[in-house]
């Protein structure tokens, strides 16, 4: 596995100072690759990001799709494997509407399941080895994360210029 | 209105004020395990007595084969609706009370969903070969599962239903494992570590998180009224008297709502105390609880004056029969039970100071859970007692082996349930971390 890259690490107490740094640090070529961390989910930084609209939403819907065919799939496949004709009533296309429960349960399951793959996929996750840069970021403070600067560079200057509590360096690793 | 709570903490306090005492649980919390794992050994040796010596030692007899295991099992998939109303529903909403009781509401779900799922292997007696009866399995016949009955879309709900709550709870808990994570040390860190995925709350991760958390809730949404609806089709969809009614699906639904939401109340007012979460979970967020189960009552008040209204009004004599039956026949106490535990004594929530005293609040939801576990035994049992053939009506009573079975469910279900209290953050951290003031600098004041 390749080193993690060292860096500075600036800590925030405020909500409105991290998100005003991090919407400066994004405009600056020298901190490509920075991360920002936040103990919980403020639609202000998510508003500063920018990222667009998460991709996780494609795979919700190839999941909700493919338990749908699944559901209706399954529930036809059997009845034409053997059917079943119970009171009169024929089997396969005739009983789609019994169906739709199956169909739907399915569309539901397997969305679900496709949306928390995307989660952690999206958010690279399972990586329990992940280095933990400060353990505040977890309870009440935010953090900007600079890979390849030093104390005294360009990059922890305007760091500390937008109310940084704290910088530090992060040793490669 | 979670607007007007007046919060005095920071989000600075919530890790400190949450995980501070998960450990140190008050001492009636090693009471309450005690009596719960007295329940369940009385559940588990009933059960052991009816594998071995057969299903005689519950009360079923003809005509009524389905009688108070299939009650429990509709109880239970009920309570655990209340939690992903208020984890799914309230968070599409915005209703920002929710944040504060939803952990526990979806513990609540998923337990009360595994113990509802374990009623139809004890109803079936002979378990180790319930496989090959309702799931599609190739079996030695070549005859798959009949796809178009009610009781194996049952079995396509309920297993959706767990494994959708299961992942957002745990979806949920990710963010907070990993604050345990950087507050505790050695193994216990390696552990929390693993179960929290190495989540490090980069605005990335939360960017993804949140939108699968959203997609999951707007799943969830249409799962968990399509999932006591299908539980009411296994009676809807027959012709007895009394169940073959299209008023079922929302009268289900709503009664699950009104009894989650009394076993929400029921479980958080003694589970904050012994946790000491007075300051997080407070009276208003409990109050909020309340309103949501008189507004259920209300609406369960109207299902059942409008199923006698037709019941009456449609003409047919079997119908109107069972209805008749049901409130002045044999069954006449467990009707009563159940108007009174349901409809009218929710009613004095209509005052906001009886909703704000917690000692009466609590014991009003008690006898809503009551009277809600007397509703499907009325529905099950009164109308398979006396269909339409007067020559094959019988009665049906409880036995022991009924009541030892019921008893160790509450059991299993608070065991799992104290377990989760004592090793995970009972409150969202990270969610109710939202709904307190942000911390903002001085410039901003």
């Amino acid at each position: 596995m390749s080193k993690r890259p060292g860096g500075i690490l600036a800590v925030y107490q405020y909500l409105d100072n991290v998100v005003d740094a991090m919407k400066a640090v994004q405009l600056r070529s020298d901190c490509a690759g920075h991360e920002v961390f936040s103990p919980t989910s403020y639609h202000e930084i998510e508003e500063a990001l920018d990222a667009g609209p998460s991709p996780v939403r494609w795979f919700t819907l190839s999941g909700a799709l493919t338990g749908t065919v699944t559901g209706f799939g399954l529930a036809l496949w059997l009845d034409y494997d053997w059917p079943l004709v119970v009171g009169g009533k024929l089997a396969g296309l005739y009983s789609i509407p019994a169906y739709v429960v199956i169909g739907f349960e399915l569309t539901i399951l397997f969305g679900g399941l496709m949306t928390i793959l995307g989660m952690l996929v999206m958010g690279r996750l399972p990586n329990p080895k992940q280095r933990i840069l400060d353990p505040r970021f977890t309870d009440d403070r935010f953090g900007i994360f600079v890979p390849n600067a030093s104390l005294d560079s360009e990059q922890a200057r305007v760091l500390r210029e937008f109310g940084a509590e704290e910088i530090r360096i992060i040793e490669s690793k | 209105m979670s607007e007007a709570v007046k919060w005095n903490r920071t989000i600075s306090d919530v890790n400190d004020g949450i995980l501070a005492n998960l450990g140190k649980p008050h001492p009636t919390y090693y009471l309450a395990w005690a009596g719960a794992i007295i329940f369940l050994l009385i559940g588990a040796i009933t059960w052991g007595l009816e594998i071995t010596y057969g299903m005689g030692i519950t009360g079923k007899t003809s005509p009524v084969y389905w009688g108070v295991l299939i009650t429990d099992f509709v109880f239970w998939v009920g309570i655990g609706h209340a939690g992903t109303l208020i984890s799914a529903i309230l968070f599409l909403f915005r209703a920002k009370w929710r944040n504060t009781v939803n952990r526990s509401a979806e513990a609540m779900t998923v337990f009360a969903v595994i113990t509802a799922g374990l009623f139809p292997l004890i109803h079936v007696g002979r378990l180790w070969v319930a496989m090959y009866w309702i799931p599609p399995l190739p079996n030695t016949n070549n005859v798959w599962s009949n796809l178009r009955s009610p009781l194996a879309w049952d079995l396509f709900a309920i297993s959706t239903y767990l494994t959708i709550s299961l992942l957002f709870w745990y979806m949920g808990l990710v963010p907070d494992l990993a604050s345990i994570r950087d507050r505790v040390k050695g193994v216990r860190r390696f552990i929390y570590g693993i179960m929290c995925f190495g989540w490090r709350g980069t605005a990335k991760q939360w960017h993804h998180y949140e939108a699968g958390y959203g997609f999951l809730a707007a799943l969830a949404t249409p799962l968990v009224l399509s999932v006591h609806s299908i539980v009411s089709w296994d009676f809807a969809m027959s012709i007895q008297p009394g169940w073959h009614t299209t008023i079922f699906p929302p009268y289900f639904v709503a009664g699950a709502i009104l009894s989650g939401c009394a076993m929400v109340y029921t479980l958080l007012v003694p589970v904050r105390k012994m946790f000491r979460m007075e300051e997080f979970i407070r009276p208003e967020h409990l109050e909020a609880c309340i309103k949501l189960t008189l507004l259920t009552s209300t609406i369960v008040f109207y299902a059942y004056g409008i199923e006698f209204f037709v019941a009456w009004y449609s003409g047919n004599v079997y119908e109107w029969g069972i209805f008749e039956k049901r409130a002045i026949g044999p069954y006449a106490f467990y009707f009563w039970v159940m108007v009174f535990c349901n409809c009218i004594f929710p009613m004095i929530w209509w005052s906001k100071r009886m909703r704000n005293n917690i000692a009466v609040s609590m014991f009003v939801a008690i006898l809503v859970n009551v009277g809600m576990w007397f509703e499907r035994y009325n529905i099950i049992v009164s109308s398979l007692a006396e269909d339409f053939l007067p020559g094959s009506w019988g009665h049906f009573q409880p036995s022991l082996g009924d009541i030892c079975l019921s008893i160790g469910s509450f059991g299993w279900f608070m065991f799992w349930f104290l377990i989760f209290c004592r090793f995970f953050p009972i409150v969202s951290m990270s969610e109710l971390k939202l709904i307190m003031p942000k911390p903002l600098s001085k410039k901003h004041h």
